[in-house]
């Protein structure tokens, strides 16, 4: 006879940048609850993240998130089996508004604590959609504060292939749409606009494409669209907003998907998974479907939604550190890079 | 009743327990490197197993809500939170510079806590004692400056003033040959934080009192604003300057 397991809650908690999240997540798939506090509004005034205010919205929105989220998926907490938060990367004071709120949960039910890196949280987001992915697997995290690519050879068991050598893709996403004064945050707006734009009008540069290593370089990209703006701008030429977006854009998926299907060659891997803020542009994740098609490659995609900080990503990673036996003491400290 | 005190206000972690208005533990630890976060819970489960009590034995936690440093005070508001909540029991906001006040309440004069604040500033106030019971009155309001504007409020005093707290060891060192009148009482000492204990009798009151704050709403006590804030607000304020 087949012995029927319990059910594995895990409350998670995220606070590593500008969104306060709390989910209640069962057995590392199920979503019963993923509150989501976004602090973009507050933000937007500052054309970008400013990190002692983000740490304020924090402190303010942790506790009635993390009432929420029991409440939704109907839970008391006596039945959590653990708790997962992050600890890092990210910003310092946010980070330490989930951290310290987390231990104190976790110690006075008893329950483990589980430190959660917010990278391999947007790795096994796409498990909440997907359910199975096989290992291994490729996996690209591209958001605002990491462009990085991972070997995934089983759950838990990552190898860094390559890391962004100066701004991460959503960064420069951020800093075009700045520059050009089309607001915040900028992978949306520029996504929109370039809707109506020529990707091939403008040939930019597509950074370490010619290099065998799987770095990723965008500070250069950024320069050249700047450049490129200043000198029309010089000659009084018309801008043509549309074209410069599109073109800015191709030039950013090109260079993704170039590193990542590399990478799948390189160690003869079958599956790709992204994951990250990025992750959620359409045109990105078009173009990855087809080269994965032409490629013989699977991609996996989370929804939309679950591209963005969130965290019930934080509960799947918790669910398989929690299965393998793995938890921390409650001297952890956060990290920031 | 068990009261828990935390108080991270400064860099000191000074963690207390009141039973029933008596001290059971008052425990002190300089952070250095790491964050009060790191320390706080593994501090707290010792002091507890020393004293035999259990976690859910606490009936209340009173937490200093600052002025102090930003990220020390979400550090503890944050723990004092979750264990308010998760123990379902009440949760009492003490500022700090009353708690330091406290401290020094048997003084004769007009008492005068400051707290550390960046660029130089201090976290200050005044209060004076009414007259029948020695109860604390705030004669003006929370308040941050640099030492220069501190001083001119001092020498407005004729009655004795008794300055004490977070920071005054440096701006003894950075002004040597200051004179002060004689009215003017320094007191120093090295690494003494508002005072866990204080903040534990005073959240007893509150809480006995049930004037304990909502769970939701208890905020830090920033006085300042955050410097993008600050820079943004001066900028409208000035769009008329040339």
């Amino acid at each position: 006879m087949k012995m029927k397991t319990k059910a594995k809650l895990i409350l998670a908690i995220e606070t590593s940048c500008d969104e306060t999240s709390v989910a209640i997540v069962k057995n590392g798939k199920q979503i019963l609850s993923n509150i989501i506090a976004s602090q973009i509004e507050v933000h937007k005034e500052y054309g970008g993240i400013v990190p002692e205010i983000a740490s304020r919205q924090h402190m303010k929105y942790i506790l009635v998130t993390c009432k929420e989220a029991l409440e939704k998926a109907g839970v008391l907490l006596e039945d959590i089996d653990a708790i997962a938060v992050v600890n890092g990367p990210g910003l310092k004071g946010s980070l330490l508004v989930g951290l310290s709120f987390a231990k104190a949960i976790a110690y006075v039910l008893n329950k483990p604590l589980i430190g959660v890196n917010h990278i391999e949280g947007h790795i096994y987001a796409n498990f909440l959609d997907n359910k199975k992915i096989e290992t291994p697997f490729i996996s690209l995290v591209v958001s605002g504060g990491h462009t990085s690519l991972i070997l995934v050879e089983e759950i838990g068991q990552h190898i860094v292939l390559g890391n962004t050598r100066d701004d991460a893709a959503g960064e420069v996403f951020d800093k075009i749409a700045k520059y050009l004064d089309l607001g915040y945050p900028g992978g949306p707006i520029i996504e929109k606009i370039a809707l109506n734009g020529k990707k091939d009008a403008i040939i930019f540069p597509r950074p370490l494409t010619k290099t065998s290593n799987l770095d990723f370089s965008f500070s250069g990209l950024k320069t050249a669209v700047i450049y490129f703006v200043r000198e029309k701008k010089k000659t009084k030429e018309k801008l043509q907003i549309e074209n410069i977006c599109a073109s800015f854009q191709q030039a950013v998926v090109d260079t993704l998907i170039h590193k990542t299907l590399s990478a799948a060659n390189k160690y003869n891997i079958k599956n790709i998974v992204i994951g990250g803020g990025v992750a959620a542009n359409e045109s990105l994740r078009k173009a990855m479907l087809e080269t994965g098609k032409l490629n013989n490659i699977m991609v996996y995609f989370p929804s939309k939604e679950l591209c963005t900080d969130n965290a019930a990503m934080i509960g799947v990673v918790g669910y398989y550190k929690l299965s393998k036996g793995f938890s921390d003491s409650f001297d952890i400290d956060v990290f920031t890079g | 009743m068990k009261i828990l005190g935390i108080d991270t206000t400064t860099d000191v972690l000074n963690l207390a327990m009141t039973i029933n208005g008596v001290m059971s533990f008052d425990f002190m630890m300089k952070r250095e490197k790491i964050t009060h976060s790191a320390i706080l819970i593994p501090t707290l489960k010792n002091m507890l197993n020393l004293t035999e009590v259990k976690i859910n034995e606490l009936e209340g936690i009173a937490i200093s809500i600052g002025p102090g440093s930003f990220t020390g005070l979400r550090i503890g508001l944050a723990t004092a939170k979750g264990l308010a909540f998760s123990l379902s029991i009440p949760i009492a906001g003490v500022n700090a510079l009353e708690s330091y006040a406290l401290q020094w309440k048997e003084l004769p004069g007009i008492l005068c806590p400051i707290i550390r604040a960046r660029k130089g500033e201090y976290y200050f106030t005044f209060y004076k004692k009414r007259k029948n019971n020695h109860n604390l009155i705030r004669i003006e309001d929370y308040q941050c400056m640099d030492w220069f504007g501190i001083k001119e409020k001092l020498l407005k005093f004729d009655d004795s003033v008794f300055i004490f707290g977070h920071g005054l060891t440096e701006i003894r060192e950075n002004n040597e040959k200051e004179q002060y009148p004689n009215n003017i009482n320094f007191i120093i000492r090295e690494q003494n934080p508002p005072g866990a204990i204080n903040i534990a009798l005073i959240g007893e009151k509150k809480i006995f009192k049930k004037e304990n704050d909502n769970i939701f709403d208890l905020s830090p006590f920033y006085i300042r604003k955050s410097g993008a804030e600050a820079k943004k607000e001066k900028k409208q304020n000035s769009i008329f300057n040339y």
